[in-house]
């Protein structure tokens, strides 16, 4: 999640945080206020083409992506069989494909099928924008902005430095796995109990570990004079330049332009 | 003692007793010691003499942090610690700790550099000032945006240098800031403190089990066994006292354990004790030259018989991502009794060759073969009754309450009856000495037997192979001795053993043969003495030979065989002749 910013010289990462949540939110309306797969589709492309703009390493992209594709195919079934046809807008959409059983049970429609991908399309649009965020965004400006918003430093400082271990967990769960692994643990394959139960042996290291670690780490802020002051000197100032404002007014017009062509019934299904 | 006539940057501890809180006795007694501005202090002992708790005292960590029993003062910076806050202190004693993974708090080197004096509510333009000056002290100049995570564990450990620089010490201490690391990174971090020491005129304070840096580098040692100061002095007349270094647990310079046991049988009494093995070479050359003995070339005593080979590897490739090997087409053989040690920097591909022997990692392309079967679609956990993977880090698989226990773990999935699980358990928590701990809890023993307690767990699974990751790093002079003498033991029995490691002393005193990697190929096979005699190749490979090797080459320029490359060969061939020696 948001430990995956990757620093790159882009225009997108040269924008403040601000502007870049308000665009994921437009992006997020838009593909909320519009039914229509093909018109979700465009919207995917777009911020498809964003993402690329970001200078992003396609694995990285990947391995955001692979996950999620078993979800978007149970997805597009659920909704393409239990969707009734009756409630379409359009009549191409109320027809009916076929049945999945004999005697009209489970049919599946036109409009199924694209409500489906609609639903599918929606999520793929809000990942993609979040990545488009996480990746060119650097915590510290987050955690400005959450400053910003009256957060205390302490309180900030103390969620930056948990983002900043997540990998560093991992890479310990991973060495722990391992090294139980190697001593004839098998992981994933006894049943829901079985598999709880194969976990202690990295659940126990883990916690022992990160106890120690946390002690360390609290000795560590004190040899760095954390708690010398109330708060800390910001090296970089999130601020709003000429560009960001533009850029917000750009994305309050699409805003606009999108909830009026909703009323307006484009992209219904 | 008067605080005004103390100068900035020195230290005085006068302590007469310190106790952890809840702790039954002492951990450190009569600590005294003083130093000036400017020194550069080694800090010496064994694992638990107490040179961690008295670093602590330096930046007042205790008494603040941790409370406990204080009794004595400690001054520093001309600064009672008792009087001050830890972030004051901090802002004149630099503390580096050894883990270095949580001393960085920055996701890019710059941000992390700068944690410090923002901390301190510097002006931002003062602290890109330090940052720039700081990062090319540690050389890490042009790592400014790096991403810390990725970070190898030398760089990480002077970026921790890096960060403490910034706030403008007046003193650093280092707590084992080289115990991770491997030797290039080791030897890094003495340089790179020696120059800030120069240019910067600060004092450092550095804790180790690094012999030969802190020959080199350091002003002074401060000695310490059970808690108390046993000695300081120079480097020079700790290191030469052999049996001095052995009584406080320090590993002694190999060319002083040469020469001193040419003092102890020499007639000649002048004989003295070198500390570099070029100074050595160089006497016995003046002493052997009158004499003309002929080169007596010693042919290979080590012939591979033919055993039955039980680690195979054919055409092995990985890579952790397309395009990248990590290991590029590997052919291996390892036969049943083998003792083989694995050298190469870090990043050679030591380790990934390693995890493929019990699948913890599957090949790109190529195949492993245990005991004759492919091992392609094994797991691992199948795996772990024909090798056993000794992992470096004890407390990464310790997880049950009592010792028993955790050596039973592995053989609930054997199907075994309770009576043969009772006996496997003894029998090895006999071997490795831990069975009158069998009921205590894991975690309230000490580092070494929980060393043992995970090789323990590993051996009851009775493997044929096993795979020792570094053993020796992080240890010190006894720790390593003892896990040597328990890998001889184990080959003696009859296990096949592989082992990484850094320490080309294990490689060289105990293997039958040396494999040394670099980039992700298979440099060197063959003998101690072999791969040993491959001066340029090991040198290409990032790998210094011990100084032991050294000799032992010079030596053979001199008339002597030509496998002498352990401290206790070359002590031997040079008392036999010792006559030679003392010709003149």
């Amino acid at each position: 999640m948001l430990i995956d910013y990757y620093p790159s010289n882009s225009f997108i990462h040269s924008l403040d945080v601000r502007t870049k949540l308000l665009g994921f939110l437009i992006i997020t309306v838009a593909a909320f206020v519009f039914l229509s797969p093909f018109i979700n589709l465009l919207i995917a492309a777009i911020t498809f083409l964003i993402l690329l703009t970001i200078k992003t390493p396609l694995h990285k992209i990947k391995q955001v992506l692979k996950p999620l594709l078993p979800i978007f195919l149970i997805m597009l079934l659920i909704t393409g069989f239990t969707y009734p046809a009756e409630k379409f807008q359009l009549d191409l959409n109320k027809q009916i494909l076929f049945y999945l059983f004999p005697d009209k049970t489970l049919p599946i429609s036109v409009g199924g099928i694209f409500y489906g991908l609609t639903l599918t399309l929606r999520i793929l649009i809000m990942v993609l924008a979040s990545t488009v965020v996480t990746f060119s965004t650097p915590i510290e400006d987050i955690i400005q902005l959450m400053q910003k918003m009256k957060m205390p430093y302490q309180l900030a400082f103390v969620i930056a430095t948990g983002i900043r271990f997540v990998p560093t967990m991992q890479k310990k769960s991973e060495m722990i796995q391992e090294a139980q692994k190697a001593r004839g643990t098998e992981f994933g394959n006894k049943g829901l109990i079985g598999n709880i139960k194969s976990y202690i042996p990295v659940l126990i290291p883990m916690i022992v570990d990160s106890i120690r670690m946390s002690e360390n780490l609290a000795i560590s802020m004190l040899n760095r004079g954390f708690g010398t002051y109330k708060s800390a000197t910001n090296l970089h100032e999130i601020k709003m330049m000429k560009k960001d404002y533009a850029i917000c007014l750009a994305e309050l017009i699409i805003l606009i332009a999108a909830i009026w062509a909703n009323t307006e019934n484009v992209g219904v299904l | 003692m008067n605080i005004e006539e103390l100068e900035r940057g020195s230290v005085v501890v006068d302590l007469e007793k310190y106790t952890y809180p809840g702790s039954p006795s002492a951990t450190l007694k009569k600590i005294n010691f003083k130093i000036n501005k400017g020194e550069f202090i080694g800090v010496m002992g064994r694992t638990g003499s107490g040179k961690t708790t008295t670093l602590m005292l330096l930046n007042g960590l205790i008494p603040h942090f941790f409370e406990g029993n204080f009794d004595g003062s400690v001054i520093v910076n001309t600064m009672n610690t008792q009087r001050y806050r830890v972030q004051t202190l901090a802002r004149f004693i630099g503390l580096v700790m050894q883990d270095p993974e949580t001393q960085i708090f920055g996701i890019t080197v710059e941000k992390d550099t700068s944690f410090g004096p923002s901390n301190l509510n510097y002006r931002k333009e003062k602290i890109e000032e330090l940052v720039t000056k700081s990062l090319p002290l540690v050389g890490l100049s042009g790592f400014e945006k790096r991403i810390t995570t990725e970070l190898s564990g030398g760089e990480k450990q002077r970026l921790a240098i890096a960060g403490v620089l910034a706030m403008e010490p007046e003193i650093i201490v280092l707590d084992e800031p080289t115990s991770e690391l491997d030797p290039n990174g080791r030897a890094e971090i003495y340089r790179v403190l020696s120059e800030i020491r120069r240019k910067e005129n600060v004092t450092v304070i550095i804790s180790g089990h690094d012999s030969e840096e802190m020959l080199d580098f350091v002003d002074k040692i401060i000695v310490l066994d059970e808690g108390e100061v046993v000695w300081q002095g120079i480097p020079h007349d700790l290191f030469k006292n052999v049996s001095l270094t052995e009584k406080y647990g320090i590993r002694p310079i190999e060319t002083a354990e040469i020469s001193n046991a040419l003092c102890k049988d020499s007639v000649s009494k002048e004989t003295e004790i070198f500390l570099h093995s070029g100074q050595l070479i160089e006497y016995l050359n003046k002493q052997l030259k009158s004499c003309s003995t002929k080169n007596e070339i010693h042919k290979e005593t080590f012939i591979p018989k033919q055993k039955k080979t039980v680690i195979e590897t054919i055409d092995l490739s990985f890579g952790y991502r397309k395009n990248e090997a990590a290991l590029n087409k590997i052919n291996l053989r390892i036969g049943k009794g083998e003792f083989v040690a694995v050298i190469g920097k870090n990043g050679a591909g030591k380790t990934t060759f390693s995890k493929h022997l019990n699948g913890l990692l599957r090949p790109t392309s190529g195949q492993v073969l245990i005991n004759g079967r492919n091992i392609q679609s094994v797991s691992t956990s199948e795996l772990s009754r024909e090798v056993g993977y000794v992992f470096q880090n004890p407390d990464h698989q310790i997880f049950s309450a009592s010792v028993r226990e955790e050596v039973e773990y592995g053989l609930k999935n054997l199907n075994l009856t309770k009576v043969e699980i009772e006996e496997r358990v003894n029998k090895v928590l006999k071997f490795v000495g831990l069975i009158e701990y069998q009921n205590r809890h894991p975690f309230t023993l000490g580092k070494g037997e929980r060393q043992k307690l995970a090789f323990a767990s590993i051996l009851v699974m009775e493997p044929g192979i096993l795979v020792i990751d570094e053993p020796t790093t992080g240890q010190d002079w006894d720790g390593t001795k003892r896990m040597m003498t328990m890998m001889k033991e184990l080959h003696q029995n009859g296990h096949t053993i592989l082992t990484i490691t850094h320490n080309l002393r294990l490689a060289a005193e105990y293997a039958d043969r040396i494999i040394v990697f670099s980039n992700g190929m298979v440099v060197l096979d063959g003998t101690p003495p072999e791969v040993f005699s491959q001066e340029q190749i090991l040198e290409s490979a990032s790998v210094s030979s011990p100084e032991s090797v050294k000799i032992g080459r010079s030596l053979f320029e001199l008339g002597f065989r030509n496998d002498l490359i352990t401290v206790n060969q070359i002590k031997e061939q040079l008392l036999e002749n010792l006559s030679l020696i003392n010709v003149n």
